[in-house]
């Protein structure tokens, strides 16, 4: 939860946050001119030449959330930036995470160079944006209209995108967490995982919505805070239960991610095996 | 496959490998067993190796707006007649 700021004097606040509009405007321009005057030739080149499209958009996508990332991390130094770095070796797996803000999925796409997630509907319909995400394989959150034939398409290939080292992320909450609660999980992800049978990690973020507070445009950047991702648990389906139940699943990833609602309120930041970020 | 065995078969499915508890041919299977469109989709792989075929996509398709058992049904028979073998 954000703390309340105070300002004395309180020019210092005005100054803040014209630092804070200074950074979020950068960032912005990275995004639009970034991808605009650099990415964009290279994810026409992707689309018009590439044998392996789906791959290629997903690379593409790792490295400009990564620049993207590298950048707001310069810019806002009061952060301290705490990513496990077993995560990025993490390969043909489900992964499931907490959801704060906006920039989790960005974190994650950062970290997993083949990714595939669960996108809302209303983002396929967005111009560009919409189209990226359709190449990149990423799955739709429901079935409507021209949804249905994308989700058992990407669906049906999941066994080989998984088996090929690409991960699936997906925040079971399906919306950004706002009160520290976990809320109602979905349990589409832990059906993929039971037609999968593959490993589910459980991962911890802390403090993403402190940076970018759900419902305000700026960056925050002005408080100290550590902004960390943990793995908190590795589940295996095969040794759970003989055919594996997604009401166990749904309840053990509950289970993990209470006790990680406590780790994250009492510490405020990292456990003790978290690593710097490279 | 008659209506009566391919009833049999499916609630055997559902019992065994979606969990279902006691399914009715009438259950909303979204509303009553949180049967959703992943669902649709390995139930529809296992339909396909039930009928010894694969299902075209329109046909996938369509399976997306079952609702009760009774529709699945409907729907597999109406797969069988248009792939008579």
């Amino acid at each position: 939860m954000a703390e309340m700021q105070v300002c004395s004097p309180p020019q210092s606040c005005w100054g803040g946050r014209v630092v804070d509009f200074v950074v979020t405007m950068a960032c912005w321009s990275y995004f639009i001119l970034g991808f605009l005057f650099f990415f964009s030739f290279f994810y026409g080149a992707a689309y018009l030449f590439s044998s392996q499209r789906e791959h290629a958009f997903q690379h593409l996508n790792h490295l400009f959330f990564k620049g993207f990332l590298g950048l707001l991390r310069i810019l806002s130094p009061r952060q301290e930036w705490s990513i496990d770095q077993n995560i990025g070796k993490i390969e043909s797996s489900i992964v499931v995470c907490n959801h704060l803000s906006y920039l989790d999925p960005l974190i994650l796409i950062s970290l997993f160079r083949r990714q595939k997630t669960i996108v809302k509907t209303t983002f396929f319909r967005a111009p560009v944006f919409g189209w990226l995400i359709k190449t990149s394989g990423y799955l739709p959150a429901t079935t409507e209209g021209e949804h249905g034939l994308r989700m058992i398409e990407q669906v049906e290939k999941m066994g080989e995108f998984l088996s090929s080292g690409g991960n699936l992320f997906v925040f079971p909450e399906g919306t950004r967490n706002r009160d520290g609660k976990i809320g109602p999980l979905h349990k589409g992800v832990f059906k993929i995982a039971r037609m999968q049978r593959c490993p589910i990690y459980v991962l911890s973020l802390c403090n993403t919505d402190s940076l970018f507070t759900p419902g305000k445009f700026l960056f925050n950047t002005r408080q100290r805070k550590s902004i960390s991702m943990t793995i908190l648990d590795r589940i295996e389906p095969e040794a759970e239960h003989c055919p594996v139940s997604v009401v166990d699943l749904e309840k053990k990833v509950r289970e993990i991610f209470r006790l990680r609602t406590k780790s994250c309120d009492q510490k405020g930041g990292p456990s003790k095996q978290v690593e710097e970020w490279a | 496959m008659n209506r009566d065995e391919l009833q049999e078969k499916i609630i055997t499915i559902l019992e065994d490998d979606f969990e279902f508890s006691h399914p009715g041919l009438t259950d909303n299977l979204r509303d009553d067993h949180g049967f959703d469109s992943i669902d649709a989709i390995e139930l529809l792989a296992k339909i396909e190796t039930m009928l010894g075929f694969q299902l075209a996509r329109a046909e996938k398709e369509k399976a997306m707006s079952i609702r009760t058992i009774n529709d699945i049904l409907d729907y597999i028979e109406a797969i069988q007649a248009a792939h008579p073998s």
